[in-house]
C-alpha cells in the first residue's frame, strides 16, 4: 500500500471515531468546545506516534523473536500507561505551559481506545515503522478533524432550541450520525475502501 | 454517595442493571456498543466476552486489595486487567473463531473498556469479594442489555433477520435500511435510546 | 508495611510474574485448537465455493486428490482435485461432486494462482459462463460436444476446454468408488 493511500484511509476513509468507533469516550467528553478539543488532539497526536514506536519496536526487536507474542495486549497497554506517565512528568517539569494547558486530557488517554488500536493496527497490517508512522499521524489527524468538527457543532447546539429529552448525549449523538453520514462519502474515495 | 443506611447486597447486584446502567447512564463503554451491534449475536457475544473480564477482574482486585500499594494499584490493575483479556481472546480464537473474527481488535480493546478499569477503581478496591463479584455480575448485565437492544433494533431493520434467521418478508430483506447497520446508523440509535432513557425519571435525575 | 519501597517493586514484579505465567499456559492450551480452526478455515476458503454445504473436509487419498465432505457428522458429497495439461501448463480444476457423482460445481485455478492459459481464450476457462456448464453433469456427459458430450468448449481454446473436462471426467472415473458410496457400506 503506497503511503499517500495508508494516510487518507487512516485520516477519512476509515476515520477512527466516525468509521470505526474506536475513541468515542474522549470524543463525547471532550467535544464541548473547540479549545479543548485542540488540545486533546495535540495530546493524542503527540502519544499515537510515541506509543506506536515503542510498541512496534518492542513488539517485533522483543515479543516476537521471544515467541511472547501472547503478552502483546499487556505489554502495549503498559507501554501507553507508561508514556502518558513519562509525558507528564517532562511537561511538568520542563515545558509548565504546556502541561497547564494539556495536563487533564493526558491520563485520559491511557483509556483512549485509540491509541491501543493503532498499536494493534499496525502490527495486523503488518506495516515497516514508516507506515506504521504514516498510519498513526493519519488517524490522529482524522481524530482531530472529527473531534474538532464535532465540537463546532456542539458549540453552536448549546443555544439551540432542544426538547428536554434530547438535551446533552442524544442531539449529540445524532448530530455524531450526521457528521459520520457524510465521512460515509469518502468510502471509495481514490480508490481505498 | 448517599449517606443512608448500607446498601442491601442485592442491591449491588441490581443497579448496574438500570439505575447505574454503565452504557445508557455512567455514558461509559461506548465504543464497543456501536462497533459490534451490527447483529444482535455479535453484540451478545462482545458482552459475554467484556463480562468475563469484569466479574474475573473485579474479584481479583478486591482479593487483593488489602495488599496492593496504593501508589502502583492502576499499574497492576491494568496487568490484571490485561491477563483476564487476554485469556479471553486465545479462548475465542480457539473455540469462536467466527465471532473473533467478527469482533476483531475490539477483543483485546476490552483492556481500555473504561467499565472495567472504572469499577476497579471506584468499587472493587474499596469492597468484599462478594460485593465486587455482584457489582461486576450487575454492570455486566446491563452493558449486555443495552448491547443486545442494539444488536437486535439493528439487525431487525438492517438486515431484516434476529439471530441469522429472518423475521422479515423477502421484500424487505432484498431493500433492508443499510442506515441500520452502518456507523451513522448506529450513531443516531444511541441517540434515540438515550432520549427516551432521559424522557424517564432515572435519565432525569443523571442529568 | 504496605507502602515500602520495597513492596512496591516487589508486588508490579509478583503480578508481572504472575500474569506472564497464566498467559503462558493459556497460550499452550489453547494453541493446537487453534491451529485446527485455522486449517478448517483455509479448507473452507478452498473448497468453499464448489461445496456451500460442507463445513468440514477429510482427504481420502494419500496424494489429496479426493477429500470428503461433511456437514456435521453426515457425509455430503466429495471434492476432487485434478490437473491435466492445457496448453500453456497444468490446468488445476478443484470440483464438488455430490454422492451420486454428479458435479456440483467446479473452480478452476486463476492466472494468479499459476494458470498458464492464454488470456482472452484459455483463461476464460476461470469465468462463470464456461464453469457453471457443469452443474448437474454425471461422468457420461462429461465430453466436450465436439467430441461427443455435452460441454461447449471456449471458442478458439479448444485445448483448454478439453483439458479441464476430459481431465475432470477422467479423476471422476478414477476415484467413482470413493466418490459414490455403494448403498449398504460405510465409507469410513
Amino acid at each position: 500500500m503506497n503511503s499517500a493511500k495508508i494516510f487518507l484511509a487512516a485520516f477519512l476513509v476509515n476515520n477512527i471515531i466516525l468509521m470505526r468507533f474506536i475513541g468515542l469516550c474522549p470524543f463525547f467528553g471532550v467535544s464541548t468546545a473547540v479549545s479543548t478539543s485542540i488540545g486533546m488532539s495535540a495530546a493524542v497526536l503527540f502519544v499515537m506516534l510515541l506509543a506506536s514506536w515503542v510498541s512496534y519496536v518492542l513488539y517485533h526487536a522483543l515479543l516476537l523473536p521471544l515467541g511472547l507474542v501472547f503478552l502483546r495486549t499487556a505489554v502495549f497497554i503498559l507501554v501507553i500507561a507508561a508514556l502518558v506517565q513519562f509525558v507528564e512528568m517532562f511537561l511538568k517539569k520542563y515545558v509548565k505551559n504546556l502541561y497547564s494547558a494539556m495536563g487533564i486530557y493526558l491520563p485520559l488517554i491511557t483509556t483512549n481506545c485509540a491509541i491501543l488500536a493503532v498499536t494493534f493496527f499496525n502490527i495486523n497490517y503488518k506495516f515497516n515503522l514508516l507506515q506504521a508512522t504514516l498510519f498513526a499521524l493519519g488517524t490522529a489527524a482524522g481524530f482531530a478533524l472529527a473531534i474538532i468538527l464535532f465540537a463546532a457543532i456542539r458549540e453552536r447546539l448549546e443555544d439551540a432550541p432542544i426538547s428536554p429529552a434530547f438535551k446533552g448525549y442524544p442531539i449529540a449523538f445524532i448530530g455524531a450520525a450526521l457528521v459520520s453520514l457524510a465521512f460515509m462519502g469518502f468510502t471509495a474515495l481514490f480508490g481505498i475502501s | 454517595m448517599n449517606n443512608g443506611p448500607k446498601p442491601s447486597r442485592l442491591s449491588y447486584l441490581t443497579s448496574g442493571i438500570v439505575k447505574e446502567n454503565p452504557t445508557l447512564i455512567l455514558m461509559i463503554g461506548l465504543c464497543p456498543t456501536l462497533a459490534t451491534t451490527v447483529t444482535a449475536r455479535d453484540g451478545l457475544g462482545m458482552a459475554l466476552a467484556a463480562s468475563f473480564v469484569l466479574v474475573c477482574s473485579n474479584v481479583v482486585v478486591s482479593a487483593i486489595r488489602k495488599i496492593v500499594p496504593d501508589s502502583v494499584r492502576i499499574p497492576i490493575f491494568i496487568i490484571i486487567i490485561s491477563t483476564f483479556v487476554t485469556i479471553i481472546d486465545y479462548v475465542m480464537q480457539a473455540y469462536q473463531p467466527d465471532l473473533y473474527r467478527v469482533l476483531g481488535v475490539f477483543v483485546p480493546l476490552i483492556v481500555v473498556n473504561c467499565i472495567i478499569l472504572g469499577r476497579a477503581e471506584a468499587f472493587a478496591y474499596h469492597h468484599g469479594i462478594i460485593d465486587s463479584f455482584l457489582d461486576g455480575l450487575g454492570k455486566s448485565i446491563g452493558f449486555a442489555l443495552v448491547l443486545f437492544i442494539m444488536g437486535t433494533l439493528r439487525e431487525f431493520f438492517g438486515s431484516g433477520t434476529f439471530f441469522g434467521k429472518a423475521v422479515l418478508p423477502a421484500a424487505y430483506r432484498a431493500q433492508p435500511m443499510l442506515f441500520a447497520i452502518f456507523p451513522p446508523g448506529a450513531f443516531f440509535l444511541i441517540g434515540l435510546l438515550k432520549a427516551l432513557v432521559n424522557k424517564t425519571a432515572l435519565g432525569k435525575r443523571s442529568q | 508495611m504496605k507502602e515500602s519501597k520495597l513492596w512496591l517493586v516487589l508486588s508490579l514484579f509478583i503480578t508481572c510474574l504472575l500474569s506472564a505465567f497464566a498467559l503462558s499456559q493459556i497460550y499452550n492450551m489453547t494453541l493446537p485448537q487453534i491451529e485446527y480452526q485455522r486449517n478448517v478455515a483455509g479448507l473452507k476458503a478452498a473448497f468453499g465455493a464448489v461445496m456451500p454445504d460442507a463445513d468440514r473436509f477429510e482427504p481420502a487419498t494419500p496424494d489429496s486428490s479426493v477429500w470428503f465432505a461433511y456437514s456435521g457428522e453426515k457425509r455430503v458429497g466429495s471434492i476432487i482435485k485434478t490437473a491435466q495439461q492445457g496448453y500453456g501448463g497444468l490446468v488445476p480444476v478443484t470440483a464438488g461432486i455430490d454422492l451420486e457423482g454428479k458435479i456440483i460445481a467446479i473452480k478452476v485455478a486463476s492466472a494468479s494462482e499459476g494458470l498458464k492459459e492464454t488470456p482472452g481464450l484459455g483463461l476464460k476457462a476461470t469465468e462463470p459462463d464456461f464453469r457453471n456448464q457443469f452443474a448437474g453433469k454425471n461422468v457420461f456427459q462429461l465430453r466436450l460436444k465436439k467430441d461427443g458430450g455435452t460441454i461447449d468448449a471456449i471458442t478458439g481454446a479448444t485445448i483448454t476446454s478439453r483439458a479441464v473436462t476430459d481431465g475432470l471426467r477422467e479423476a471422476v472415473e478414477k476415484y467413482y468408488d470413493l466418490l459414490v458410496p455403494t448403498p449398504g457400506v460405510e465409507n469410513e
